[in-house]
């Protein structure tokens, strides 16, 4: 195949004078599960409606699977799945039809698959639209996007409205569809979710790709939190490698590069630990970081 | 607090904001009657200066009873209150009585629909709150259209007595829908089936209200008949303010039904559950789906046009004793300008126009559902199949203008069959034929609908705009005396009548033409527009 699934380079778009995208730039390579990150509102969804052609790119280059999302629609449809974050189902059809329907559009469903993945999300595919949850509604979607045997699925928060027990059931199944090749464009809240997934993250925010690499890239350039117990004070002030220290008797509080871990364990040994955790920065310090009160990305 | 009270604590708050929501979506009504009120009173004087005149507009209006259908007897049309009263008090009440029924659903059902509903009784709210609301706007709302439009009319040179009379039917007629609507969203198990029976319940009792005055039914038919009670006021020739009671009396009891219905049933729920359907889907393509996505109202309409060919063709045979028994006619007959032949024909494509107008209704609801799914989210993870554009707007384009063609054709056909029985100068050929004429005028109307909702679906309700212009110029444009280019804005106008010796078909070509510009403009439209979340 070659070439990425997704090449995305200065996307903008405008909604009359509201800019929702503001030369945003994205590359998923294939086989990847490509997690893409950001506040509500930042631009994914846009984004999402443009790669699948539902939305004309006012500026930049969109390539989707080697062609054009808004010219090519039809052929490049038939090698994706797409799940919408807020699904709304025809009021008189029942799950089951709707997901016929969305499947025979697609070119049609793997029959043993569709029944598996029936089976394993619980789904009474004999209700109607309007009687399903809004978590119902999103497992129709994603049985209908999953039994489908595509290149590419598209997902705008697939689990919103899923139950502990039904995440897990997703990322197994999202688990399976990456061991068969298939690329992921996922676009999620559900940050546990991303970091066990993702392969390469990306994070937007007002309309533009604020960071964007692996989970170890983007940890690279954060901090590790660590917590000790000591027995003997740290000096004041403390050995610079240690930043916004916070000490409460025994224990101390601290932030370390990541990179200068050792340098930061060589300097607590010192002083005796009794106690330590040391926590790698999660996704979600990364994303409190990124959108913090100030409004501007760290750097 | 007694549980009484209880059940309507909040209304207040949500009174107010309900009237400040729903009154911008009232106000367009509220203009339209006063337009429709005001502009007779101010028009007539130019188009019909002299008795002359009128007694000929009175001859015209009689001739033609095809009229009467719609607009019902005319009891004086010498006067300025008195063609007022003919043009508009069933077509005014009608239009108030049919924004009251959109306004009170939307504002019950169509809120369960949307989920508003279940937000708002979560806070202290009375079980009761939200139906009262609903009906108390609508009932504000028809308030304000009569009298808007009475003291518009007044002003603008008509007598006080009549025309605030008048204005009391839109009121009173408002109000009698206002109440059925509330029973009726209790009924349906959501907001388009609850519109479906309250238009429908008015639809019939319009049409029959029509039917019973021009064919001289027996008086009881149109005393049972809650809007027969409005012909009894009679503005400007009696001025009876009595019939307007029973009118109350019917809102308080209907409205007092309808808020015992919904004691007793869930939020969110219908008179009839709901049963568990196929767990596989045989509908796999873009037409399929647009025949089930219509499928309800399909069926109902394909009823409903029967019955309309039923009417219009027991209506058209009793057109020679309708003519026979009017002085006037029987004066134009004499004098030599015109047959009884071109008399009948004349009828006939009025008739046919109409039924044509009514035709459109579905036409356009079929187009417009495109832009209604949309808006739910539901087109967008077709579009992601892959489905191009054009095929899914097609499928529904093509659903439309072959059910509109059907329906006339339909009851064309009826019509037909009936007068062919009762020896008129009209038989099935004659009538199929003008009806085949009628249906590119139709087909234009829906093509309007087709170019906005794909080119410019903000102004969707343009549609419906095209729609009525056509109804009143068609209607009521040649009795105005309106200028040929003004009246040919109505498609209808240039349907040919095909009994005439040598009728001139260049209009259908034009029709045609117009009918496929528009089309394309909708299909490039869609084609090149964003999808709306």
């Amino acid at each position: 195949m070659g070439g990425p699934v997704v090449d995305v380079r200065g996307l903008r778009k405008s909604f009359g004078r509201f800019r929702a995208l503001d030369g945003l730039d994205l590359r998923v390579e294939a086989g990847h599960v490509h997690g893409f990150l950001g506040p509500n509102g930042a631009g994914k969804s846009t984004t999402i409606r443009v790669l699948l052609g539902l939305l004309r790119a006012d500026g930049g280059t969109v390539r989707l699977l080697g062609g054009d999302p808004w010219r090519d629609v039809v052929a490049l449809h038939r090698r994706l799945a797409y799940v919408p974050g807020d699904v709304s189902l025809w009021p008189g059809m029942t799950g089951g039809e709707a997901i016929d329907l969305l499947g025979a559009l697609r070119g049609g469903l793997d029959e043993r698959r569709r029944a598996e993945m029936v089976e394993r999300f619980e789904l009474d595919p004999t209700k109607r639209g309007r009687q399903y949850s809004k978590g119902n509604r999103q497992k129709v979607a994603l049985v209908a996007a999953l039994a489908s045997d595509v290149e590419l699925l598209v997902l705008d928060e697939p689990t919103s409205g899923l139950d502990p027990l039904m995440e897990n059931v997703f990322q197994e199944v999202l688990a399976e569809a990456r061991s068969r090749g298939t690329t992921v464009l996922l676009s999620s809240h559900a940050l546990a979710e991303v970091e066990t997934l993702a392969d390469r993250i990306s994070i937007v925010r007002d309309g533009r790709v604020v960071r964007s690499g692996t989970l170890a890239d983007l940890r690279g350039q954060t901090r590790t939190t660590i917590h000790a117990t000591l027995t003997r004070p740290l000096p004041v002030p403390a050995p610079a490698v240690l930043r916004d220290v916070h000490v409460d008797g025994a224990r101390i509080t601290a932030h370390v590069e990541t990179p200068r871990i050792g340098e930061a364990l060589a300097v607590l040994t010192v002083h005796g630990i009794r106690s330590l955790t040391v926590a790698p920065p999660s996704l979600e310090s990364l994303f409190l970081r990124l959108y913090g009160d100030d409004g501007t990305p760290a750097r | 607090m007694s549980t009484a009270a209880a059940s309507l604590t909040g209304t207040r708050p949500l009174l107010r904001v309900a009237l400040r929501h729903e009154g911008r979506l009232l106000a367009p009504w509220v203009l339209v009657v006063t337009l429709l009120s005001a502009s007779s009173v101010v028009v007539y004087p130019f188009v019909f200066p002299d008795l002359a005149a009128r007694r000929a507009l009175a001859g015209a209006v009689e001739a033609n009873p095809a009229l009467g259908l719609v607009f019902g007897p005319a009891f004086d049309l010498t006067t300025v209150d008195g063609f007022n009263a003919w043009r508009t008090l069933a077509l005014g009440g009608f239009f108030v009585a049919l924004g009251a029924v959109l306004s009170v659903t939307r504002t019950t059902r169509g809120q369960e629909d949307s989920g508003q509903a279940e937000l708002l009784a979560s806070g202290v709210m009375g079980r009761s709150a939200r139906l009262l609301t609903g009906v108390a706007v609508a009932l504000v709302g028809s308030l304000a259209a009569g009298v808007v439009a009475g003291v518009v009319t007044g002003l603008c040179g008509g007598a006080w007595e009549a025309s605030l009379l008048l204005g009391a039917t839109y009121t009173a007629s408002g109000w009698m829908f206002a109440a059925v609507a509330a029973v009726t969203a209790q009924l349906g198990s959501d907001a388009r089936t609850a519109n479906a029976l309250a238009v429908g319940t008015l639809g019939t009792l319009f049409l029959a209200r029509g039917f019973c005055v021009s064919l001289d039914a027996p008086v009881w038919t149109v005393r049972a008949n809650p809007l027969g009670w409005m012909l009894e006021t009679r503005p400007a020739s009696g001025d009876h303010w009595a019939p307007l009671l029973p009118a109350v009396a019917f809102t308080v009891v209907v409205v007092t039904v309808g808020f015992a219905l919904q004691a007793r049933r869930d939020v969110g729920q219908g008179a009839i559950a709901q049963r568990p359907g196929p767990a596989r889907g045989r509908v796999r393509g873009p037409l399929l789906l647009a025949l089930r996505l219509n499928r309800a109202p399909i069926l109902t309409w394909a009823v409903a046009f029967h019955l309309l060919g039923l009417v219009f063709g027991y209506f058209t045979t009793s057109i020679t004793d309708l003519v026979a028994g009017s002085t006037g006619v029987q004066q134009v007959l004499a004098s030599g300008a015109t047959t009884p032949e071109q008399l009948t024909g004349a009828v006939v494509r009025t008739l046919l126009s109409l039924v044509g107008i009514i035709a459109a209704v579905p036409g356009i609801q079929i187009v417009l559902r495109v832009r209604g799914e949309e808006l739910e989210g539901r087109v967008e993870p077709l579009l992601a199949g892959a489905l191009p554009r054009a095929r899914y707007y097609a499928s529904h384009v093509a659903v439309a203008l072959t059910v509109v063609t059907g329906y006339l054709v339909g009851a064309g056909v009826v019509v037909g069959l009936m007068a062919a029985r009762a020896d008129l100068t009209v038989g099935l050929v004659d009538v199929v034929e003008q009806t085949l004429a009628t249906v590119p005028a139709v087909w234009t109307v829906v093509a309007v609908a087709v170019a906005v909702v794909g080119a410019r679906p903000v102004v969707s309700l343009a549609a419906w705009g095209a729609l009525v212009a056509s109804f009143l110029l068609t209607l009521l444009g040649p009795t105005l005396g309106l200028d040929d280019l003004v009246l040919g804005i109505s498609p209808f106008w240039h349907v040919p009548d095909t009994t005439a010796p040598s009728p001139d078909r260049s209009g259908l070509g034009w029709l045609a033409l117009v009918t496929a510009v528009l089309v394309a403009v909708g299909f490039v439209g869609f084609r090149r527009r964003d999808l709306a979340r």
